[in-house]
């Protein structure tokens, strides 16, 4: 089993989709605790890879093929959880776009994937979202988190009109984070956002960190 | 003076900038890919590159004009002969992009708006390069590159460039917030004279105090 947990986290780490594939199955397959491999073996692997990014140790592409095995591997072992021995813990529930705008796409789509690689829902609106879309899909989904990118300053101030929306609706429990290349932690503040993530894995870690 | 069109001419991405793009964060570190994943990384980019080839097509348009013909803006109103430029790779890349991470191939979707980034950077350097040529043929020489929303130059200044350098004849147009669309397009100017200034430090990331900015550049 140690070995197994060992193997599975390696994949991760290892971006390796086909053995994270064959390893979820094996888990079935063997009838192995299922929420104890997707903890201490996958989600494990997950942590590594983001902490392996913040050293500065993997490149760009090692971190989007980790978040694709994690992927794999749930997909085959979160229906086997469903009525089982219950699911992995309620991280939260994330709702993601790029600004009305602005329809730069690929850093915030990065940021959804690692999201929904470290266990949160995501629902992700793309690009040119309006500040209304935000707000209305938040509280129809009941989102702990609305995080906003902005790639330019021309855009930004429509991160701090989603801001203004959630308190005039009262649904200031939802928390905004913001990101995007001029964005900064002082324009979080600035703007009364509850966080700035810089890339995706930062993003991740501000979410575990105030979700709950 | 009359708008110049470049087009016909075959572009390659700069290999060291892309793999900036593609790099660790923030540059630092010392990893290297692990071997289980180097195989796949490698084939993503290689298939990218060849896609990239068929998805790109390099243009771009140049007006030169006295500096005080860029209305609203302070930076070159001294300035006698300024080279104003607007380069694209068009759409078909960024599309293309848009497709895959619908598709959840995340991977081939970042490594493919890498190289349109890179491309995007090398269509301006070949048109910087025609600039300079141009500019020593009149025994001048020209300015590094300054682009709107970059070391200082406000991005609203998109706005003023566009109106002198008509950009929709190779296909770009202006969004509302000065977003350039097609995205993989590039705006500069160069100053040109006997004795350019510098429109920009050298080292403009440098002393920039946009600390994060992921288009960060320290060597």
């Amino acid at each position: 089993m140690k070995e197994h947990l060992k193997e599975c986290m390696q994949a991760i780490i290892d971006g390796d989709t086909e053995r994270s594939e064959k390893l979820a199955k094996l888990t079935l397959e063997k009838g192995m605790p299922v929420l104890e491999v997707i903890n201490k073996g996958f989600v494990a692997g997950i942590r590594e890879v983001g902490r392996l990014w913040e050293e500065g140790e993997l490149f760009l592409p090692e971190l989007v093929i980790g978040a694709d095995a994690m992927k794999m591997a749930m997909g085959i072992l979160r229906p086997a959880l469903e009525g089982g021995e219950g699911g992995p813990d309620r991280l939260g529930h994330v709702v993601i776009g790029t600004i009305e705008g602005d329809i730069h796409d690929i850093g915030k789509t990065l940021v959804a994937t690692m999201l929904a690689a470290n266990g949160f829902e995501v629902t992700d609106l793309g690009a040119d979202v309006p500040v209304a879309k935000f707000v209305e899909t938040a509280e129809e989904k009941g989102a702990d988190w609305i995080a906003i990118s902005a790639l330019l300053t021309t855009t930004m101030p429509g991160q701090k009109k989603v801001i203004e929306q959630l308190e005039a609706k009262s649904l200031g429990n939802i928390r905004v984070m913001v990101g995007g290349a001029p964005c900064s932690a002082e324009w979080a503040s600035e703007i009364g956002a509850d966080g700035y993530a810089g890339d995706a894995v930062a993003a991740v870690a501000l979410a575990k960190g105030k979700t709950g | 003076m009359e708008p110049v069109i470049l087009e016909g001419f075959d572009i390659e991405p700069d290999s060291a900038e892309l793999s900036r793009l593609l790099g660790r964060k923030n540059g630092e570190g010392t990893g290297v890919p692990a071997a289980a994943a180097a195989g796949k990384i490698s084939e993503a980019r290689e298939a990218a590159l060849e896609e990239a080839r068929g998805l790109m097509v390099p243009r771009a348009i140049c007006v030169t004009a006295a500096g005080a013909d860029l209305p609203g803006s302070e930076m070159f109103t001294d300035l006698e002969k300024v080279a104003f430029c607007v380069c694209t790779i068009g759409p078909a890349l960024e599309e293309r992009v848009t497709a895959l991470s619908k598709d959840g191939d995340m991977l081939a979707a970042v490594v493919l708006d890498a190289i349109g980034s890179a491309a995007a950077e090398a269509v301006a350097c070949y048109a910087n390069d025609r600039i300079d040529e141009a500019a020593a043929a009149e025994g001048l020489k020209a300015s590094c590159r300054a682009s709107p929303g970059y070391g200082g130059w406000d991005v609203k200044e998109q706005k003023a460039l566009f109106a002198l350098v008509p950009a929709d004849r190779i296909g770009v147009t202006l969004t509302e917030s000065s977003m350039m669309v097609p995205r993989k397009s590039v705006s500069f100017a160069v100053h040109i004279a006997e004795d350019p200034v510098r429109l920009r430090s050298e080292s403009s990331c440098r002393n920039c105090d946009m600390e994060t900015c992921p288009y960060r550049r320290i060597e």
